[in-house]
């Protein structure tokens, strides 16, 4: 007689009491529904602005007819600000052939193209501590003040306000986690509690043949882990469901507009700590609701 | 051994439900606990197993001092002891099986061996096989009262505690009970009845302490 027995007189309290369990965990699966997409959204739009922060370049438009001695001068003086890890020059000739080979497809189009409609420019790559929109935006603005430059452009300004959204939504992921908690804890305790009145003949009985004060709340504990548990587990799979209907059915409408989406869902890691405090808050709560029932 | 010194017991609301009992019953005894409704019998016997704790005096019970028993020890107390309620408090939503594994289930034996117990238990007190699978509200009077010796029965226990075990039947299974309770004597455990039928107690000579409104007569 393991911890096997005492799972199964906890699942068997389940069941005796459906209704009130499935209500609590019900209860327990919207609240930790609500957190875990919170930090799948969150873990999204993270590793998106990583992606983007990867690839994040100012372009510098020069001024037609700049002179190649000036155009190095201009190089220096870029390469002197902290933020910049790389210049790169690309002429007119080059901005045609590239863009040329990126429209190649449409090949017919381009035939009378001329290089003298494509600016020169200088591509401006940023070391990897500096690549975030405020440090960009910054550094695009004194580099758009350089004599001969027409205009410094770089992409995803919005990220801007992306990343401010992103640090409300991780803050929001934590006040509902601990939230989150209360809720469990509360619940469980609830729940738990009205076991032990459905029970009260059944732990009499138990405890005037002898049973140990161990062996009758063994049982109540685990119900209230399990509760959580069982919580945990039913938000994480309605959360993946949704997740994998997003990702197949939406993302690729999205993808048009922001470029590749690479969607991921919670890491093995953060499910199982998921669950580990599903298990842990309806442990506590079956505790608490023990404790305060001290005498059974 | 059962061993009572000065032992008394009020309930809440001035209740005096026992006054300055001692006793003392052997291993291996018969003994007829008598007196009217409100004597003090079911007291006594709560006594025995801790289930009501005395404000004065001290009880044995096979060696263990009852008044000073550590928490953790009551189920050791109750393991030896079975006790057949008034009232049977028996699980009326249960079956007739799970009602007597539970014991065994508390006192963690394995499920086969729980299996062997209980059908051989039901055996020893008459109770057939059919009656296994039913709830208890199902059965007549006398079968729960079977039912709630045999699940008293069901650990070994070497003393039996029995509450009006023929409280409510009639003469001819009131001797069927009694006829069991012998044999479990016989086989070797301490058993004490409680009862307020007199003709009983005249009918099987038996040590019998007679209480009246608490206390010790005659
Ligand atoms: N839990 C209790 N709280 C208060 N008073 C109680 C309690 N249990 C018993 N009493 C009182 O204590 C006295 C003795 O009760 P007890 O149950 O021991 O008598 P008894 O001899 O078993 O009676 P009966 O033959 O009716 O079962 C009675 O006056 C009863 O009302
Ligand atoms: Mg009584």
């Amino acid at each position: 007689m393991g911890a096997f027995y005492f799972i199964r007189r906890a699942l068997r309290d389940i069941k005796d009491n459906g209704l009130t369990h499935l209500l609590s965990i019900g209860t327990i699966a919207i609240s930790f529904f609500l957190f875990a997409s919170f930090l799948l959204v969150s873990i999204n739009f993270d590793s998106f602005l990583q992606a983007w922060e990867k690839k994040v370049q100012i372009v510098l438009y020069l001024k037609d007819g700049v002179a190649k001695k000036r155009i190095l001068q201009i190089e220096k003086e870029i390469q002197k600000q902290e933020e910049v890890q790389q210049v790169k020059y690309i002429s007119k000739r080059k901005a045609m052939e590239s863009f040329k080979r990126d429209l190649a497809p449409y090949g017919g189009l381009l035939e009378g193209l001329k290089e003298e409609v494509f600016p020169a420019s200088l591509e401006i790559k940023l070391g990897e501590p500096f690549r975030t929109p405020e440090r960009i935006k910054a550094l695009a603005a004194r580099l758009n003040k350089i004599k001969d430059v027409e205009e410094a452009q770089y992409g995803g300004i919005w990220l801007e306000r992306f990343s401010i959204f992103l640090y409300i939504l991780r803050w929001g992921a934590w006040v509902l986690g601990a939230v989150l908690v209360i809720i469990i804890v509360t619940v469980t305790a609830n729940t738990v509690r009205l076991t032990l009145l459905n029970k009260r003949a059944e732990i009499e009985i138990m405890k005037l043949v002898g049973a140990t004060d161990a062996f009758v709340k063994l049982p109540l504990y685990l119900e209230g882990g399990l509760q959580g548990l069982f919580g945990a587990g039913v938000s994480l799979l309605l959360l993946f469901l949704l997740f994998r209907f997003f990702s197949l059915k939406i993302s690729p409408y999205l993808s048009l507009y922001f470029g590749q989406l690479r969607l991921s869902f919670l890491s093995p890691d953060l499910i199982a700590g998921i669950m580990g405090v599903g298990l842990a808050s309806g442990l506590l709560g079956g505790l608490l609701s023990l404790q305060k029932a001290a005498e059974v | 051994m059962i061993q009572f010194f000065q032992v008394y017991k009020t309930y809440p609301g001035n209740i005096e439900a026992l006054a300055d009992i001692s006793l003392k019953i052997e291993k291996g005894e018969f003994v007829f606990i008598t007196g009217p409704s409100g004597a003090g019998k079911t007291t006594l016997l709560k006594l025995i197993i801790r289930a009501e704790r005395p404000d004065r005096g001290e009880i044995l019970v096979n060696g263990r001092n009852i008044a000073r028993l550590k928490n953790s020890q009551i189920p050791l107390l109750r393991r030896e002891v079975g006790f057949v309620f008034q009232d049977f408090k028996l699980l009326n939503h249960k079956t007739v099986y799970e009602n007597i594994a539970l014991v065994l289930e508390a006192l963690k034996y394995k499920k086969r061996e729980i299996t062997k117990r209980v059908r051989q238990i039901l055996r020893v007190v008459g109770l057939e096989e059919w009656v296994i699978k039913q709830t208890p509200l199902k059965l007549s009077g006398g079968e729960q009262q079977r039912v709630a010796t045999a699940r008293a029965l069901v650990k070994s226990p070497s003393i039996l505690l029995a509450d009006e075990p023929t409280g409510n039947l009639d003469p001819g299974l009131t001797v069927e009970i009694m006829n069991l309770l012998e044999k479990v004597n016989h086989l070797g455990t301490t058993v004490l009845v409680a009862t307020h039928d007199t003709n009983l107690v005249a009918k099987y000579k038996k040590r019998a302490l007679p209480l009246y409104r608490g206390k010790l007569v005659g």
